[in-house]
């Protein structure tokens, strides 16, 4: 049967009053009526309900949601060193902001960033939590460079920086580790320079699986070389970038794969069988036992109450996928 | 001379007795008829601090709008509107979902132009939430392609931009804030806004922010519109230069005062932002107003800003003999 997981982020908050407590709970901090130790203990609050509710679901391989997450971008590059965070810009094509990181100098790790979201995720889950990191070349595109004025170098020192925090996760038992490179459907080109700093990066990786994940757009032009990259899957967006599918068809690939087929930027429901029975066709071409299903991208795009219809029906495509297979 | 003349691009901090009003409304504790009524007497204050401190063409302030997209979209049958999405930070909005063929009930925000414009002898922009956004901030569960959501809402808010016109619009906005999304959907969009603003007598403006102007400069001359309404003092003002090399052929309304900053910008910084303009732009082409709408500030520092805006204005009017 094929495995199911998601790509990293899922709503903080939903439309009932109990799921908006982290909302509620960053506008008193605002206020100075509650501190920073509060606002933690409510985004673990949180964090343990965004397990549950991957867990009701059957999803196999969670992740935490990013709810600490301010953004994809300012939440790791703004703890390295000489990196600061500046105004608000649009996030690829979303209807979202993230705030943007400006380099001022030698960009380096300076301490564990992610580790105790990781660990304390991991111990309230049954299933295991993958550890989710923006990639370096994506961080180096959408940061501002005061310093290097190359896009290469500021993407190396941040690959480094991230294989830092890659070492932190494996230690204390992370076995599955994504970079995400969304980049790569707008900068094919980049492909070179991401698997440069994947090396860098698979050099501390241990025993853990690495994969290298693109979305918000295809990567047919580029699927064969992208799945030969130093990583031990990759994932696709197979919806924004349904480009991709012919191309899987047509090259297959070895190395397995996350195939992400559940569109999470749009509220419209997949017919399941349909979805199964274009996953049961790349059968030939793929190992599916060995390969992963999930939504395109990260779910915070969607109402939480969409979210959770849309894990069912990941659910529901994998178990048809699995039973006709 | 109508030279420099002022305006704001839409929407205004709501009063907090209205906040709260919305709150209890949408909790069911305050009939649709009551909170009208605050609505109402929002928008009137807000007409009559305009009026007060000198702008010359006007906005209704939005005081009876929640989220730009949503509060059209409530108003189209064939949308349903979806549970609280992230935006950025702690900001959440309501998305519309497309669920079935788009269609007008009746029109959309003529009532609160009538309202407004019933208030004041100066001209009261028309404020239409554009076909390109709604689409690109819609989840679609119907129509199935991004084109086709969005030459749908265009055709409806072709019928929006003529009702506001007949009841008497000599100014049509329409707001684009998502045009700088997706590069390759430029032409859609130039497409669309066609569909709006055709055959149209009003004076019609097309309000975008907060994108990579550079990629999308090409395109300011193509849109069919004539005037647009820019942030520009949040970006730098950065695009002088272009402008300098490359003409627009329209107006411009020229952002001077960054919305999302507290700072209240000092009348000298005003002032040197629009004689910056004015070495680019010629008196009559070059309107003012601030980057965005206000909503996000609070009431005291949005009618700061405004004031200052209006000052500089004229003290830059009477530098150059233009009062």
């Amino acid at each position: 049967m094929v495995h199911t997981t998601v790509v990293g982020s899922y709503p903080r908050i939903g439309d009932t009053p109990e799921e908006q407590i982290l909302r509620r709970g960053i506008a008193r901090l605002d206020k100075g009526e509650i501190d920073e130790a509060a606002l933690k203990s409510l985004e673990r609050e949180v964090v343990q309900a965004v397990l549950r509710e991957q867990n009701e679901a059957g999803i196999e391989v969670v992740t935490d949601g990013q709810i600490s997450w301010y953004d994809s971008q300012s939440h790791l590059a703004g703890k390295l060193a000489s990196v600061e965070i500046n105004g608000l810009a649009r996030y690829f094509d979303t209807n979202t902001y993230y705030r943007q990181p400006v380099v001022r100098g030698p960009v380096s790790w300076k301490a564990p960033i992610l580790l105790d979201e990781w660990t304390f995720a991991q111990s309230h889950s049954k299933s295991p939590v993958k550890a989710v990191l923006t990639g370096p070349v994506t961080l180096a595109s959408l940061a501002l460079d005061k310093h290097y004025h190359s896009k290469k170098a500021l993407a190396l020192d941040l690959a480094a920086a991230v294989a830092e925090e890659v070492d932190a996760l494996v230690r204390a038992g992370a076995t599955q580790v994504q970079i995400d490179e969304p980049i790569l459907t707008r900068h094919p080109e980049d492909l070179a320079l991401v698997a440069e700093t994947l090396e860098r990066i698979r050099a501390r990786k241990g025993k853990s699986d690495l994969i290298l994940f693109t979305y918000f757009g295809d990567v047919a032009r580029i699927l064969p070389d992208l799945i030969d990259a130093p990583a031990d899957l990759v994932g696709l967006d197979l919806v924004q970038g349904a480009g991709t599918w012919s191309a899987l068809a047509k090259h297959g690939s070895e190395k397995p794969l996350i195939l992400g087929l559940i569109d999470a930027r749009n509220t419209k429901e997949e017919e399941s069988a349909g979805v199964a029975k274009k996953v049961q066709e790349l059968g030939g071409s793929i190992d599916l036992k060995a390969s992963y299903l999930s939504p395109s991208n990260g779910l915070e795009f969607l109402p939480r109450d969409r979210a959770r219809r849309k894990l069912r029906i990941l659910r529901t495509v994998a178990d048809e996928v699995g039973v006709a297979g | 001379m109508k030279a420099l003349l002022t305006t704001s691009v839409g929407s205004f901090p709501k009063p907090e007795y209205l906040s709260r009003a919305r709150t209890k409304s949408s909790r069911g504790d305050l009939s649709k008829e009551a909170l009208r009524e605050l609505e109402e007497k929002a928008t009137a204050e807000w007409i009559q601090f305009q009026e007060d401190i000198g702008i010359d063409i006007l906005v209704d302030g939005e005081q009876y709008r929640g989220d730009m997209a949503t509060y059209f979209a409530e108003n189209i049958e064939g949308t349903e509107i979806s549970g609280l999405v992230r935006s950025y930070g702690n900001r959440y909005y309501k998305k519309p979902i497309i669920t079935d063929e788009l269609r007008l009930r009746g029109p959309i925000s003529v009532d609160w132009f009538k309202f407004a414009q019933a208030h004041t002898d100066r001209p009261v922009k028309g404020m239409i939430t554009g076909p390109y956004t709604m689409m690109d901030w819609s989840f679609d569960e119907y129509y199935g392609s991004r084109a086709d959501a969005c030459l749908a809402f265009a055709k409806l808010l072709h019928e929006e931009a003529r009702a506001l016109e007949a009841a008497g619009a000599k100014v049509v906005q329409v707001d684009e804030p998502a045009l700088s999304t997706r590069f390759d959907e430029l032409p859609l969009l130039v497409k669309a806004v066609g569909i709006v603003t055709k055959g149209l007598q009003a004076n019609t403006v097309l309000h975008t922010c907060y994108g990579n102007y550079s990629d999308i400069f090409a395109y300011f001359n193509k849109l069919p519109v004539d005037q647009l309404d820019l942030e520009m003092s949040n970006s730098g003002l950065d695009l002088l230069d272009r402008f300098k090399r490359e003409p627009l052929k329209k107006e411009i309304a020229f952002g001077v005062i960054d919305v999302h900053s507290h700072v209240i910008e000092p009348e000298a910084l005003i002032r040197e932002r629009i004689e910056k303009a004015l070495t680019i732009f010629s008196p009559t082409q070059l309107f003012i107003d601030p980057d965005c709408g206000l909503k996000t500030r609070s009431l005291e520092e949005a009618q700061a800003k405004l004031r200052n805006m209006v000052a500089a204005t004229r003290a830059v009017r009477t530098a150059h003999g233009w009062t």
